[in-house]
């Protein structure tokens, strides 16, 4: 055997055991299944008849195009690649599913009208309305972003605030706690026609709504998390030399930072649902108003669409976030899986 | 050699602790009165339940006598400070900080970190931990978390250093080790050292006095002075000599308490 340390993968590798032939060509055929399914969507797309007065553009084949390319791109490369290849066959039965979803989707509304309009729009028609819509889309997004974000920065530093010095000290315990139990339990959005009318902008009544939605999780995970916290780190810390102020903001609040992201991830799932819910029944701009604006006109398309960028910016959000957690845990790596 | 440094009193030390469960109270330490001066290395030895952890807790300033008084160079103790450093059992390091971050914790807290880089270099290279300052507590083995906690304490530069159980948790190999990186410490720095162990060999191999104390309550039943030049044979007559004097009075103390119960 070689000295050189061996990587997790090629230790696994070695311990593995052989794949049959029968096995090997199964995975060729679903590492190829994404291609065979989106090229049947388009063969689907193009040739069979369209459903009475259904009309189509070149935008969704393009779109659909695209991933097909990928796909053959990334098979391709894994005929030389192990690790890509052993990554698409991991992948292959989603987007396999994915597309299959897509031509069933098109067959039963372009092609068939079986699921009628103005209802289901076709994939074309939402892409096709992203397209024509996008700058007003964009503004919502903007609009929506800082919403959410002035919200959820207020909401989570109150309640960063709170958790810490209730946990820290019992005078503010003592006071704290009751507000927390009566409040806490009731859906921030169930404030919303009182903010509505309290509040001199709707602007800063959504905001106070999202930031009551944030300051409850966050509050209770860091209360939670700096009162667990083991009572020789504080003891090693104060023979250390440390004063208050540095019990708290350098062995509480680290030690307690753990507790304090679950809090900001529940926060922020409800921020998003105060977000949309504000902006369905007041505010005037972002993705939840536009939503229900086009409700108005019947836009059914448009509404797929802003449904979809919504699903995209939150996503988006999300994965910050969890950047941002990985990046302060990092000392927790291999810890806790 | 730090000179008048580091001089501990305990006067008429009595500690009584509340049970939880019920309402009535045990008493962990009676009547203790020790005298330690700077630059010595004391071990406290003795059963569990003998209040030694108790005894070291109050010097450190964590715990308040019910009765008595401690000092530390003529000063009440009456809370922690930076002048005595503890190292508990567990390495209790900060699981959030690099080892640097943790050797430089108590530099930061007492503000001499700035002027303390290169110091804080020299320790990690001290304990053979150099290359590993940026790695995180979860990435050390017990051995190594062991060090570092030991030159965090260190770092401070304290005037009297109290050891825990310090190495009660490791590997017999690995002990003896952190025991002669402890005495070479102690020689360079002139340190007070507090010792609580209830291993007897590592209490003769390290210090100058053991003190050997009996459970419920506890209390001192023997102060032996030790006259032996360092590095010890842990094989010589004097050191067998020496085992078998606290083991036959620990053995004692069992006796008596049986008695006290029958």
């Amino acid at each position: 055997m070689s000295t050189t340390p061996l990587t997790r993968e090629q230790l696994a590798e070695l311990e593995k055991r052989p794949k049959s032939k029968l096995q090997q060509k199964l995975d060729y055929c679903i590492s190829g299944a994404p291609i065979a399914f989106a090229t049947l969507l388009l063969l689907n797309y193009h040739y069979l008849p369209n459903y009475k007065f259904n009309t189509t553009t070149a935008v969704y084949p393009l779109f659909v195009g695209i991933f097909l390319l990928h796909f053959i791109g990334w098979f391709l490369a894994g005929l030389f690649s192990k690790k890509l290849r052993e990554k698409l066959r991991e992948k292959a039965p989603f987007y396999s599913a994915v597309f299959l979803f897509l031509l069933f989707y098109d067959y039963l509304t372009l092609k068939t009208g079986k699921l009628p309009l103005p209802y289901f729009p076709w994939p074309d028609k939402i892409l096709n309305a992203m397209i024509d819509d996008r700058l007003l889309l964009l503004d919502c997004i903007k609009n929506s972003l800082i919403l959410l974000f002035t919200g959820y920065f207020f909401g989570a530093a109150i309640g960063l605030i709170t958790g810490l010095a209730a946990g820290w000290s019992k005078q503010v315990h003592y006071w704290v706690m009751p507000i927390i139990r009566i409040l806490g339990p009731i859906p921030s959005t169930t404030w919303l026609p009182i903010v509505l009318i309290l509040a001199s902008s709707l602007f800063k009544g959504s905001v106070f709504l999202i930031a009551l939605g944030v300051w409850y999780p966050v509050t209770i995970t860091t209360l939670t998390g700096v009162v667990n916290i083991r009572k020789s780190y504080f003891e090693v810390a104060k023979t250390l030399g440390a004063g208050e102020k540095r019990l708290i903001f350098k062995v509480a609040l680290p030690a307690a930072m753990p507790n304090i992201f679950q809090g900001l991830t529940q926060g922020m799932s409800v921020a998003c649902t105060t977000l949309m819910v504000a902006e369905m029944m007041g505010v005037e701009s972002g993705l939840g108003w536009y939503i229900t604006w086009q409700r108005g006109w019947a836009e059914f398309a448009k509404m797929y669409a802003a449904v979809i960028v919504i699903c995209l910016t939150f996503t988006l959000v999300n994965f910050i976030l969890t950047q941002v957690k990985k990046r302060v845990l990092r000392w927790q790596e291999g810890t806790i899986k | 050699m730090r000179g008048n440094k580091g001089h501990i009193e305990i006067k008429n030390v009595t500690k009584i602790f509340s049970r939880n469960d019920q309402a009535t109270t045990m008493t962990a330490l009676s009547d203790i009165n020790i005298d330690i001066q700077p630059g010595e290395f004391v071990s406290f030895v003795g059963a569990s339940g003998c209040g030694k952890s108790t005894l070291l807790r109050i010097i450190a300033g964590l715990e308040t006598p019910t009765q008595g008084e401690a000092y530390c160079d003529g000063e009440k103790i009456v809370e922690p400070s930076a002048k005595r450093g503890l190292v508990f059992q567990d390495p209790t390091l900060f699981p959030w900080l690099t080892v640097w971050d943790n050797v430089a914790f108590g530099l930061k807290a007492t503000g001499r970190y700035k002027d303390s880089k290169e110091k804080i270099a020299e320790l990690l290279k001290l304990i053979g931990l150099e290359e590993f300052h940026n790695s995180y507590p979860h990435q050390l083995s017990g051995g190594m978390s062991q060090r570092v906690s030991l030159v965090r304490a260190l770092a401070n530069e304290p005037d009297v250093l109290l050891l825990d159980e310090p190495l009660g948790a490791l590997d017999a190999f690995t002990r003896m080790n952190i025991q002669d990186e402890l005495i070479k410490l102690w020689q360079e720095r002139g340190t007070t050292m507090v010792l609580i162990t209830h291993d007897v060999d590592e209490a003769i191999y390290l210090s100058n006095r053991i003190i050997v104390m009996s459970p419920r309550p506890g209390r001192i039943i023997k102060e032996i002075k030790l006259n032996m030049y360092h590095p010890r044979n842990r094989g010589s007559t004097e050191f067998v000599d020496y085992r078998t004097q606290i083991l036959k009075l620990l053995h004692f103390a069992k006796e008596e308490v049986a008695e006290y119960y029958l």
